[in-house]
């Protein structure tokens, strides 16, 4: 039969020339279609000889089988081809910017300081807030803060007219009069954050706000040492600024705290070498901090023997300021759009 | 206080002059510097000379004409412009070559056709003082011929040191030179206070009336004195630390303050009526013109210094006019006294008057200082005024205040700091400070009387670690039992987070309300919100209430940014309000619950090259609402109510069950004109009361249980009578669902809404 392999060897040729789908299908109907060569052989065969008849219809197979294979691959690719082309035609681009949700920013203010919050709650401190109109009492005599103490006149403090005139109303000049509500309510030990909204009677000016945010910070336990502050305010300082970071602490003065400290962190910006950040000292004041007063313990009835402790207190605008360069607190306070969308 | 290092190394030996070491041990002991300044000698080349002939200038009436003595075989030709000194005179001669404070440069110059070789100079040219009306006239001895610089205490450095309220003795040189002692163990040289003295008896009367405002009395007589300027050292001394020099007497008080500490005030004898001092409280209707000439008001709680017949000083704070040391004075009485530190703070801030005494005896100073600041300060009259300072001083003392014990237990100082301390260590640490130790277990610490800061044994361990070095101890890492945050504030997070990612901005406006701001939100007067707080002495209008809404703020931020070229705005803020009615958890202070505002203005939506930005209207702040709520987990039913201060027609209350959580709506337009917004309506806005209450635990959902079906989506229509019901997507849900109830229906969304208020679901 060398019909068969002759019409192999031409009909492989055409299907390679075919170069539209049309073409390749008129082509198959004549290769292998009802009319083709090889579908009329195959009709031929019952009038050969039997001995022939399964030889030649073997033949006859395995020709079909090859032709429909070239076909068929050829139209994968002939599919292929015609895919990419409208594919190409679909091009878009994708740099420009499309179909957008909006998406809004959380202010600096709360994201500093809920990062500063998640610091100190992975060391195992609850957070908690507390009432910004409050009680004199609570505000200064609980802390250790005599009734002559200069922070308690009128233009330090801002009292507010609520209630009758018996109780002190004023409005939190720090975050520290959750120390004593907060020891009152919970029985020793007591870790604890603080953040809040405080309130002075200051003008606004670039480093000061008629309010503003503090962080407050309060361990009493049994044990609690001068070490275990600085370790913690350490920890902190490595946690929010880099795991370079040192600290030091200087002494200071707070009515509530003895002894009392100003905590200093070396400078991220220089690492210490001094630079504009640090004005020049190669370290920055962060916060105030010391070992809990033991009057402030009596106030809340802990025993001041038996128990000790620590606390601290930053301004959230400070260290925002101090991390991201802000110049002026104004800039907390205005929700200026295209200042609070560089802060994401 | 500013300092001078010169001042401070004449009472202790500093080891290094470096400015920044010194301030690095100013700051190691407590002592903030706030900064320093360098100072140089501001000229060169200006030798000490005697004026040996003086002739008027032949061709100007206003020079003259000098021949000056520097030390050398010839003299020195000068014309001068100044009257002010005499033949015999020593004063400052700059030769040519010099340069002078300012840079100018001396050279030999011809004056109206005289040479003159060099000038005599005026404190100013030498930049030693504001005076350039005369020339600088020295003291008779200074060296002729020497170097003009010697007579300068400079180059020095000027430390601004912050001293922190509790510690009054630090407030000096000698005090901060015992600091210093202490930190590089060493001891302290004090001043001479050791006067000359005759032995005359003092008329000087001393009565103290009220002995718990003024516990001690020191009055001292120098006669005799000539007033004039006080030497070039001390005015430099008191001019660094930005004291104006006045006169030798005023300035010896003045210097003897910053050097002890002590406030001392000079009074000119002579007008001090019976040559009297009484102690007492002002009357009412008394008034009092203090030296900086305004006549003041008294109070009676005002402690007034008085001679025989009126009001002379105000104690603790400043002199009166009527009897200050003048040119004329020659007999003066040094007061030194001990003053009640409230009563002065008092004083001096219902005065509004602040002064270097007042700063002292508001903290507190040594009672026990009096009689040795009398005594240097009478020491300084007898050596650079000429007096004569009497043996005889009046002291009234009714009880004296002795240096007092506090008992200390060297396991509490372990206990406190975290590390054991020998009982050696800390008696040596607190004999440095001046105390006296003895005994062991416990120690007894005599505490001296400028420290009254330390009274108890924390105050005492507190002055361990100081000394012994912050920096030195380890650091040591405590951590709690549980921590996190409460279900409460996790909601506040969850909902700030859900509001951002709703594409709106998170704000922080002031806690404040002005009166025009809550007339604005058109809130008629039996409005909750209307009844604000109101705070005693807001510093400006606009901080007269505190907010019991967050709304107004909110939307000044946003017109802030309308303003400012941004007209799509969206802003939200969670923060709290504050309501006159009382806490339920402390019923003593105001309600202070936390609040959600939201506020839109322009469009909103997706942005971009296909953007589908919509105008923000009423169903824009009804939309949030619902999403956040969905967000929660929430169910709350939005009403269509009136709402006050917003479109009557475009407004809801959101309920739960049946308390009222918020408003959500379009602003009224008057109450959006109020704002700077007109034009821009519509502007919805909401406030919002979070429902704080039901976050106990979390709300405890029954989530319907999902079958591996997959869903098919129905429309059906419903009606309901104008105004009359909500749309309840809930409610539809359950209508549907129990006319096929053999579904399961889970969700709805409105498709359009035909006329008269329809609505269709699918």
């Amino acid at each position: 039969m060398e019909s068969l392999d002759q019409l192999l060897i031409q009909a492989s040729a055409r299907i390679d020339e075919a170069d539209d789908l049309e073409i390749l299908a008129s082509l198959e109907s004549e290769l292998v279609g009802k009319k083709s060569f090889i579908a009329s052989t195959r009709r031929g065969l019952g009038r050969l000889p039997s001995e022939e008849r399964p030889i030649v219809g073997a033949q006859v197979h395995e020709v079909q089988t090859r032709l429909q294979q070239l076909i068929d691959d050829r139209r994968a690719v002939l599919q292929r081809e015609a895919e990419d082309r409208l594919l190409e035609q679909d091009r878009v681009d994708v740099t420009i910017e499309g179909y957008e949700p909006p998406v809004g920013m959380h202010h600096l203010l709360t994201q500093t300081v809920d990062e500063v919050v998640d610091i100190f709650t992975s060391l195992g401190y609850r957070v908690a807030s507390g009432p910004e109109v409050e009680l004199g009492w609570y505000n200064f005599d609980a802390l250790n803060t005599p009734p002559t103490h200069p922070s308690r006149l009128e233009s330090d403090t801002l009292y507010v007219e609520y209630g009758d005139s018996s109780d002190e109303m004023l409005l939190r000049t720090h975050t520290s009069p959750m120390q004593a509500r907060y020891m009152e309510k919970h029985d020793p030990p007591v870790y604890v954050v603080v953040p809040g909204r405080t309130f002075r009677a200051d003008a606004l000016d670039a480093t000061h706000s008629p309010v503003f945010f503090q962080i407050e910070g309060l361990a009493v336990d049994e044990d609690i040492t001068f070490g275990d502050l600085k370790g913690t305010l350490a920890h902190f300082a490595r946690e929010f600024f880099g795991s370079e970071r040192k600290i030091r602490l200087l002494p200071h003065f707070f009515p509530f705290t003895e002894p009392s400290a100003e905590m200093h962190v070396s400078c991220f910006a220089c690492d210490g070498s001094g630079c504009r950040v640090c004005s020049g000292s190669g370290w920055i004041e962060l916060m105030g901090c010391g070992m809990v007063d033991p009057n402030v313990l009596e106030a809340v009835g802990y025993d001041p023997q038996r128990l000790s402790g620590f606390a601290f207190g930053m301004g959230a605008e400070r260290i925002a300021m101090v991390r991201h360069g802000v110049n002026h607190i104004k800039h907390f306070y205005e929700n200026d759009l295209r200042v609070l969308r560089q802060f994401s | 206080m500013k300092i001078s290092l010169r001042w401070l190394e004449e009472y202790v030996d500093v080891p290094t002059s470096d400015p920044i070491e010194v301030e690095a041990v100013f700051a190691s002991l407590g002592h903030e510097v706030e900064g320093y300044e360098v100072l140089e000698v501001p000229f060169s080349k200006v030798v000490v000379g005697r004026v040996i002939e003086i002739e008027k200038h032949a061709d100007a009436d206003r020079l003259r004409f000098c021949r000056v003595d520097l030390g050398e075989d010839e003299l020195q030709e000068i014309v001068c412009g100044a009257w002010n000194f005499e033949v015999g005179d020593v004063v400052p001669v700059s030769v040519p070559g010099a340069v002078l404070a300012g840079g100018l440069e001396v050279g030999v110059r011809a004056i109206r056709g005289v040479t003159s070789h060099g000038m005599i100079c005026s404190a100013a040219e030498l930049g030693l003082g504001e005076d350039q009306a005369g020339i600088m006239v020295l003291d008779p001895s200074t060296p002729i011929g020497s170097d003009f610089a010697d007579q300068v205490p400079l180059p020095d450095v000027v430390f601004d040191v912050s001293i922190t309220p509790n510690r009054p003795d630090a407030m000096s040189v000698v005090g901060l030179a015992r600091e210093f002692a202490a930190y590089y163990q060493t001891e302290v040289r004090m001043p001479e206070a050791e006067p000359a003295t005759v032995d005359r008896p003092s008329a000087v009367g001393v009565t103290i009336e009220d002995v718990i405002g003024c516990p001690r009395y020191v009055g001292r007589e120098v006669d005799g004195v000539r007033i004039g300027p006080s030497p070039l050292w001390m005015q430099q001394r008191l001019r660094a630390s930005d004291v104006r020099p006045i006169n030798n007497v005023v300035d010896i008080t003045n210097y003897v303050l910053l050097e002890l500490g002590q406030p001392l005030h000079g009074f000119d004898l002579d007008k001090v009526a019976d040559e009297k001092i009484i102690v007492r409280r002002a009357r009412a209707g008394e008034t009092l013109t203090t030296l900086d000439g305004v006549e003041r008001d008294l109070d009676v709680l005002d402690l007034m210094i008085c001679d025989g017949e009126s009001i002379v000083a105000f104690a603790g704070i400043m002199g009166g006019e009527q009897s200050e040391v003048t040119d004329a004075t020659s007999r003066v009485l040094i007061e030194a006294a001990h003053f009640h530190p409230p009563s002065v703070m008092f004083s001096s801030k219902r005065h509004a008057l602040r002064t270097e005494a007042s700063a002292r005896f508001e903290r507190g100073v040594d009672p026990n200082l009096c009689a040795l600041a009398a005594a240097r300060a009478a020491h300084l009259m007898v050596e650079l005024a000429g007096g004569e300072a009497f043996a005889d001083v009046k002291d009234v003392y009714p009880s004296i205040i002795a240096p007092w014990q506090v008992d200390l237990e060297v396991e509490e100082i372990e206990r406190i700091l975290g590390i054991p301390f020998a009982a050696e260590t800390v008696a040596e640490l607190l004999v440095r400070l001046g105390m006296k130790v003895e005994g062991s277990s416990p120690l007894r610490v005599t505490v001296p009387t400028n420290r009254p800061d330390l009274t108890r044994s924390v105050d005492l361990i507190e002055e361990v670690a100081r000394l012994y070095g912050y920096d030195r101890f380890p650091e040591t890492l405590r951590t709690g039992p549980s921590g996190g945050l409460s279900n409460a504030q996790k909601r506040d997070r969850r909902i700030r987070e859900i509001m951002v990612g709703l594409g709106l901005h998170e704000a922080q406006t002031m806690s404040f309300l002005g009166q025009s701001e809550l007339d604005a939100m058109n809130l008629p007067d039996h409005d909750p919100r209307r009844a604000a707080i109101r705070v005693r002495k807001p510093l400006r209008e606009e901080e007269a209430f505190l907010r019991s809404t967050l709304l107004p703020n909110l939307l000044k931020a946003v017109q802030y940014n309308v303003s400012h070229g941004m007209p799509d705005v969206g802003l939200f803020e969670v923060g709290k309000a504050f309501l006159a009615e009382p806490d339920s958890e402390d019923p003593r202070i105001p309600h202070q619950p936390t609040h959600l505002a939201f506020a839109m203005v322009g469009r909103s939506g997706p942005g971009g090259l296909h953007a589908s930005l919509r105008p923000t209207d009423a169903y824009t702040a009804t939309g949030v609402v619902r999403a956040l709520l969905e967000a929660l987990g929430l169910r709350a039913e939005i009403r269509q109510v009136a709402s006050d201060g917003f479109h009557p027609g475009r407004s809801a209350e959101v309920y739960m069950g049946e308390q009222l959580i918020g408003v959500a709506g379009e602003l009224h337009p008057a109450v959006g004109r109020a704002f700077g917004l007109e034009g821009r309506a519509p502007l919805p806005s909401s406030i919002w009361r979070v429902w704080w209450q039901t976050a106990t635990g979390g709300n405890s959902r029954h989530p319907a249980h999902i079958r591996g079906w997959s869903s098919t989506w129905r429309s059906s229509s419903t009606s309901r009578p104008r105004r009359k019901v909500s749309f309840d997507r809930h409610r539809v849900l359950q209508g549907i669902g129990s006319k096929k109830s053999s579904c399961l229906m889970s969700s709805a969304e409105v498709l359009w809404v035909k006329a008269r208020r329809a609505w269709h679901c699918v």
